[in-house]
């Protein structure tokens, strides 16, 4: 073994796994108790998808802000959202992220920089762009991120976002979670010109296509457009190929895919598994530091939903809290 | 209305691997690369299918992807168009990935085109190559350059290729005219288990001390360890400019070049400024070079990285296992469209009667 041959030091290679582990498993736990009826409203897993929300925001700190979708949770967990509290918030309890009242779909914490998952479609871009205008004038070198999927990706907010980041140079940077589906529509029948990279290239942003089930493909992808966006090099897109194993929503019949379609994915395109399997190969992680992180990880998934089944629902007094905000 | 010129129709087929993915990775964001759109490969898709036609290819027989080419081209075949051959699409399901170079390029060769025009750079020409090569396939290739960081296809306007290659595939040029032998690099390695990976590059080998393939494309002189080049140009672009301004070696050139690079510069013989990406002209420490001798195995030195093939990481290595490199001549062959043309001019290929 000749040392660690990856660009990520043994400690960031043991946090992306952390990560996407924890996304993966507090996914594959949600599927199962929403299946029991056991969470109000819909969910909308984002496993399978684990190493995109990861490989980028590896690259951020607090002060960089980031305009999730309505599949928000990887993209929480990746930036730091506390997972109790999450759960409590998908679980509809007090103590939750927005204190129970926003559920799966508005999942924020500004303190972590996370502005909110979005039930609108496309609706991210903008508010990317005035956190992106923010962090400009505040001279921190701080960056916004905006991530949408390739149905969103054809909403006009999204095309106004890519043209008004480009007039201003804004630090933004527009992250496009292509799984193939727009809800249950193929792209190849919702997409005119089915790359991402030459709508970016139609507003001058350079952009980017990585397969966005290999972590250290998008890791060093993103790094390199986000250091570029720090140092005022303006905007740019970054296309991240993926898999989603679950439906659009949670009782999706996903009549849609072809036949064994989720088994191939998970079989063959699963960024976890390939992570694990580059990792053990170089020796840099065991399979017993893999296997501890899986075992912390069950036990912090299974404190969240024993928390969050114990914690009470919000009351009618507190409808009316956390709603307005005084300037 | 514009009348349609074409010499008379023959039944001979052509193949076209148009790929809608080159030109998409991180040289974008680093380099200021271009960005070839899909309409405009659209385009030049169209350009040379018209041109084919007009040299007398019947029918043309393209690979179809989920990256946009095939959904516009069919946008544009709906309105009726005369002037092209008859178009089919492979019957293949596209992965979106580079299999679909290989397997469009093993159906081509079973379907008895007569050659193979590629659109992408040098990593596609190299996918198609590979499967060729693999198959022991004399069948030729006209490139078309997409990418911006290319040294193996050429840059030029694709009317030009599709007559060339039109007027080959319809006979009206001889192999031993239109045709020339291209050099590759043989990459082997040794997995200590008996088992041994093969792949090919139709430039440059190279070996890096990165051990992830990370984003692919490589741009970081730092993580270079070795250069293995069928030929190296001084006016290309790209990692095969190292050896191209240490000792240029031509494409038709006996041999290729070896570079060892060196870890730090105070080790290097000579610190040589070279253009390994568009508008990135780095300082590499080069260690040593010599030519390289064909068919002769040189084992690679490095004991863990990854070997990029024609500027991309595609194979990692780990301590245990072996790499080697081998030189061939004469491993496939392009079309020469500069040659067709001239036979063109001097045999009259373009010329019919004005009185019909």
């Amino acid at each position: 073994m000749a040392g660690n041959p990856f660009p990520q030091s043994k400690e960031q290679l043991l946090q992306a796994y952390r990560t996407m582990r924890t996304i993966r498993e507090f996914e594959e736990r949600l599927h199962i108790d929403f299946g029991r009826g056991d969470i109000p409203g819909f969910v909308h897993l984002y496993a399978g998808e684990e190493a995109a929300g990861t490989g980028i925001m590896m690259h951020l700190g607090d002060g960089d802000r980031i305009a999730s979708t309505h599949r928000g949770h990887g993209h929480c967990i990746a930036k730091g959202v506390d997972v109790v509290a999450m759960m409590k918030e998908i679980y509809g309890r007090k103590g939750g992220a927005c204190e129970g009242k926003g559920g799966s779909m508005h999942i924020a914490d500004l303190d972590k920089g996370m502005m909110g998952a979005n039930g609108i479609l496309g609706a991210g871009a903008p508010l990317a762009c005035g956190a992106a205008l923010a962090a400009r004038f505040r001279g921190k070198g701080e960056v916004a991120i905006s991530f949408v999927g390739d149905g969103a990706s054809n909403q006009g907010t999204f095309l106004e976002s890519l043209n008004l980041a480009a007039v201003w140079n804004l630090p933004a940077i527009f992250v496009v979670e292509n799984n193939g589906y727009a809800e249950s529509t193929s792209r190849d029948y919702g997409v005119a010109v089915d790359s991402y990279v030459d709508r970016a290239a139609g507003f001058g942003l350079p952009g980017v296509t990585v397969d966005g089930t290999d972590f250290f493909a998008v890791h060093e992808a993103a790094g390199e457009i986000i250091a570029r966006a720090r140092k005022g090099g303006g905007p740019a897109l970054l296309e991240c190929k993926m898999v989603r194993f679950h439906g659009h929503f949670e009782g999706d019949a996903q009549t849609y895919r072809a036949p064994g379609e989720n088994e191939h994915n998970r079989e063959h395109n699963d960024c976890l598994k390939k992570f694990s399997a580059a990792v053990s190969s170089a020796g840099v992680l065991t399979a017993d530091e893999l296997k501890a992180i899986d075992h912390e990880v069950l036990g912090l998934i299974e404190r969240a939903v024993t928390e969050a089944k114990a914690a009470p629902q919000p009351t009618a007094a507190d409808l009316l809290t956390d709603v307005y905000v005084k300037y | 209305m514009v009348p349609l010129s074409a010499l008379p129709t023959t039944d001979t087929c052509l193949g076209v691997i148009a790929n809608p993915v080159s030109a998409r990775d991180i040289r974008r964001v680093v380099a200021n690369a271009s960005n070839l759109q899909i309409t405009d490969r659209v385009n030049i898709v169209l350009r040379l299918l018209q041109a084919a036609r007009a040299a007398g290819v019947g029918r043309a027989l393209l690979m179809p992807d989920r990256g946009g080419i095939r959904a516009l081209l069919e946008r544009h075949l709906k309105r009726g168009d005369a002037s092209l051959p008859q178009i089919d699409w492979l019957d293949m399901e596209p992965t979106s990935t580079v299999e679909d170079t290989f397997t469009a390029t093993r159906l081509l060769q079973r379907a008895g085109v007569a050659a193979i025009v590629v659109l992408g750079g040098d990593g596609t020409h190299r996918a198609v190559v590979r499967e060729l090569h693999a198959a022991g396939s004399g069948l030729p290739i006209a490139g078309l350059s997409t990418g911006t960081n290319n040294a193996f296809p050429e840059m030029r306007e694709p009317t030009i290729t599709g007559l060339a290659t039109g007027l080959y595939a319809a006979g009206r040029i001889p192999p031993h005219e239109a045709l020339l032998p291209n050099k590759l690099v043989e990459v082997r390695i040794d997995d200590g288990n008996g088992a041994s990976r093969h792949d090919v590059a139709i430039v440059d080998a190279v070996i890096t001390h990165d051990r992830s393939v990370g984003a692919r494309a490589l741009w970081k002189t730092g993580s270079l360890a070795a250069a293995y080049l069928a030929f190296c140009e001084p006016e290309a672009i790209g990692l095969s400019s190292i050896g191209a301004l240490l000792q240029p070696v031509g494409r038709r050139e006996r041999g290729g070049l070896a570079v060892q690079i060196a870890v730090a510069p105070a080790d290097a013989l000579t610190l040589l400024h070279a253009p390994i990406a568009p508008g990135l002209v780095l300082p590499v420490p080069i260690a040593g070079w010599q030519r390289m001798a064909p068919d002769e195995p040189l084992p690679v030195q490095q004991r863990a990285g990854t070997v990029a093939l024609d500027g991309e990481r595609e194979l990692s290595f780990e301590p245990g296992q072996r790499v080697s490199v081998t030189l061939r001549e004469g491993a496939f062959r392009t079309l020469d469209v500069a040659r067709c043309m001239a036979v063109a001019a001097r045999d009259g290929l373009l010329r019919t009667s004005p009185h019909p």
